[in-house]
């Protein structure tokens, strides 16, 4: 089994599936000659040609729409938005067009299409290159939002999200690209849409978190074995559908949650889980819900480290939640 | 095979018409169009008509919540349908080809049914009336938000490509829609791929109250396929015969792998913008009644008489028969009753989630109760 990052994972997983299915194809900015900024497409266009791996016009919205177009006659299209944060130019065919097509045709015509995008900060990469907007995407009605955290996940569903028949925002936070390595099988598995992953269990708090913040998250979790806390970490995986049954059976052993996400706190994935948790076992919980989240700002380059959730917040919250 | 067949340059300086006024075949070739033919495009133009009489009086009997005329369309409407292989081709309309889609051969009763937002509507009445879409026509459901259904068109026309299906992706949209963003990208997008798209627009010169000139700067619409690397043509659409010739030229050239093509169809809108508005406030009756003396009806029936094909009876048969087509079909669709309330969370996703089973539940309860 080798042992690969998080964007050769990627890349794996879009060459596998462009080889099972010929309908599978990419299209976005510099994903042909040069492989995607990030090299995430990497060897595709020469293996597969102009046609199944489009350079496109720099537009979002040519990018989306058109996915939209070619998922609707029957392709399966993977789109690359460059960074999160260019995804605005073509919300509207995100939103209006690939989320509400199955539902405002009355299930006639589906866009079944993944659109991948490098998210979140940590790279110096300033306030257009780092923001998570997932939040927006979750609450917009018919899409599916997946943010990984490992390589044997990324390509796990990845090729899960390709195959589904519903639009998937497939969000990977660029620091993790080339900062984590492990072992993938070379053969081919899915995981599912909607399942979160137990990263690490105990019975005195439970740590839910997803993509980037999983790093100071298990940590934390680290640092508070030393301490003699035991905490269950849940890694979400997918933030819409989002795996309830997973965090509230966690929350009713631990009696305690504490959610960790780098997108600003207001309107959050974490605001919601947080809500639904105090809603479902307000009488089981030793302590009030916590988040430790980005902030409500813009984000800021000079203080990159410092808006992304640091193992010292996500402690100091833990700790008030063992206090409380 | 196409280049010999070539009757008409682009961007030229007036519109194309082969029909005048008066209705003279003024082409410089013979339409070759059989009889029957002939008197097919009048009897759909004359059911757009009748259809958007009807559509009218529905929202002044308070039967539906809106409406967007498309009288002053009807020649353009249905050039592009009949130019088009029928449940081959895309059509991705906007949301005024009520004429389009029923010339297209949507059901009258699924017409209704969409305009009442009931049980009759195979999308479920899960949009405001005008937004029509069919899965066996290939006609992409409408969307309400400007432009947004252009670079849809430009994929699915780049799917055509790929997989060498002959088909071809039409795209319909008002002038407004051209000075939307996605319009560009989808129009540009498409272009470079050489895709099968013909993108037409309807331009009745208002956008709600916005007139052309202060839309655009441009000379007219077709001007801006220069920008693209595309032929533009501009045409009279009020004259159905060209409509039709220009539209179906386009569509070989595009089936012939020449890639994409603008049409501008220059029409009239004899109505207000929709059933929300009072076209009054931003343009006089004299230019109105001006422009409805260039009734595309009237024009078209000229030339038939000039054919021996149109007179008085058979115009009054035809207007009996589709009135009561129109009549029927209503009838059967009010018969269709409301959708099942529950239907409100099917088909977000393939399958529901587990908020949705949730807050489905949450509804059937309430209605248990």
């Amino acid at each position: 089994m080798p042992t690969i990052t998080l964007i050769q994972a990627i890349n794996t997983a879009l060459d596998e599936e462009m080889n099972r299915d010929e309908r599978v194809m990419l299209l976005g900015e510099d994903v042909g000659k040069r492989g995607g900024v990030f090299l995430a497409t990497e060897g595709l266009q020469q293996k597969y040609g102009p046609d199944r791996v489009i350079d496109t016009p720099l537009s979002e919205a040519a990018i989306l729409g058109a996915a939209v177009g070619l998922a609707a006659h029957g392709m399966r299209p993977v789109a690359e938005i460059q960074f999160a944060d260019y995804v605005f130019p073509g919300i509207d065919q995100l939103f209006s067009q690939a989320a509400k097509l199955r539902y405002r045709s009355g299930g006639q015509f589906t866009a079944p299409m993944v659109v991948r995008m490098p998210s979140g900060g940590g790279v110096k990469g300033g306030h257009h290159h780092s923001q998570s907007p997932e939040a927006h995407f979750a609450h917009t009605a018919g899409l599916k939002v997946v943010v990984v955290s490992t390589p044997y996940d990324a390509k796990g569903l990845l090729k899960t999200a390709i195959r589904d028949d519903d639009p998937v925002v497939f969000m990977e936070p660029k620091r993790l690209y080339r900062a984590v390595k492990e072992e993938v099988p070379s053969d081919d598995y899915l995981i599912p849409i909607g399942k979160a992953a137990v990263r690490r269990e105990g019975r005195d708090i439970t740590l839910v978190s997803y993509g980037g913040p999983m790093v100071e998250t298990l940590k934390a979790a680290e640092e508070m074995a030393a301490a003699g806390v035991e905490a269950e970490v849940i890694d979400l995986r997918t933030v819409m559908p989002w795996d309830k049954e997973a965090v509230l059976n966690s929350v009713a052993k631990t009696g305690r949650l504490l959610m960790i996400a780098e997108a600003p706190r207001t309107a959050s994935v974490a605001s919601e889980v947080a809500a639904t948790v105090s809603e479902e076992l307000f009488d089981q919980l030793l302590a009030p819900p916590l988040r430790v989240t980005g902030f409500d700002t813009p984000y800021p380059l000079a203080q990159d480290k410092l808006y992304m959730p640091t193992v010292t917040r996500i402690l100091n919250a833990a700790k008030r939640l063992l206090d409380y | 095979m196409v280049q010999e067949k070539i009757r008409f340059q682009p961007f030229s300086s007036e519109p194309i018409r082969l029909v005048d006024e008066q209705g003279h075949w003024i082409a410089p070739f013979e339409h070759g169009l059989p009889p029957e033919q002939l008197q097919r495009f009048y009897r759909d133009m004359l059911a757009a008509r009748l259809l958007d009489e009807k559509l009218v009086i529905l929202i002044r009997t308070g039967k539906t919540s809106f409406i967007a005329p498309h009288a002053g369309h009807e020649a353009a409407q249905v050039g592009i349908a009949h130019a088009l292989r029928k449940g081959h081709d895309w059509l991705f309309p906007y949301y005024r080809d009520m004429g389009l889609v029923l010339a297209m051969g949507v059901p009258l009763v699924e017409i209704f049914g969409q305009t009442l937002g009931n049980a009759a509507d195979p999308a479920k009445g899960r949009q405001m009336p005008s937004h029509p879409g069919s899965r066996p026509l290939n006609i992409f459901t409408v969307c309400s938000a400007i432009a947004s259904h252009v670079p849809p068109a430009a994929g699915a026309a780049i799917s055509m490509k790929l997989r060498r299906t002959h088909q071809v992706a039409v795209c319909t949209f008002g002038d407004g829609a051209t000075s939307e963003g996605d319009w560009h990208a989808g129009l540009n997008f498409a272009a470079v791929q050489g895709a099968p798209a013909v993108f037409v627009c309807e331009n009745n010169r208002y956008a709600i109250s916005v007139n052309i000139s202060k839309q655009t700067a441009s000379q007219n619409i077709a001007v801006k396929a220069h920008a693209y690397g595309i032929p533009g043509y501009y045409v009279d659409g009020l004259d159905v015969l060209a409509s039709y010739f220009v539209m179906q030229e386009a569509l070989e050239r595009a089936r012939a792998g020449q890639g994409a093509s603008l049409v501008e169809l220059v029409v009239h809108r004899f109505g207000a913008h929709s059933s929300a508005d009072d076209d009054s406030r931003y343009r006089s009756r004299e230019e109105l009644a001006a422009e409805r003396q260039q009734d595309p009806l009237l024009r078209y029936q000229r030339f038939l008489e000039k054919q021996g094909l149109w007179d008085a009876q058979w115009a009054n048969e035809l207007r009996l028969e589709i009135s009561k087509e129109l009549e029927a079909a209503l009838q059967e669709a009010q018969k269709a009753g409301e959708p099942d309330p529950l239907q409100m969370f099917d088909d977000v996703y393939a399958a529901r989630p587990w908020h949705l089973e949730e807050q489905r539940r949450l509804v059937a309860e309430e209605l248990q109760s």
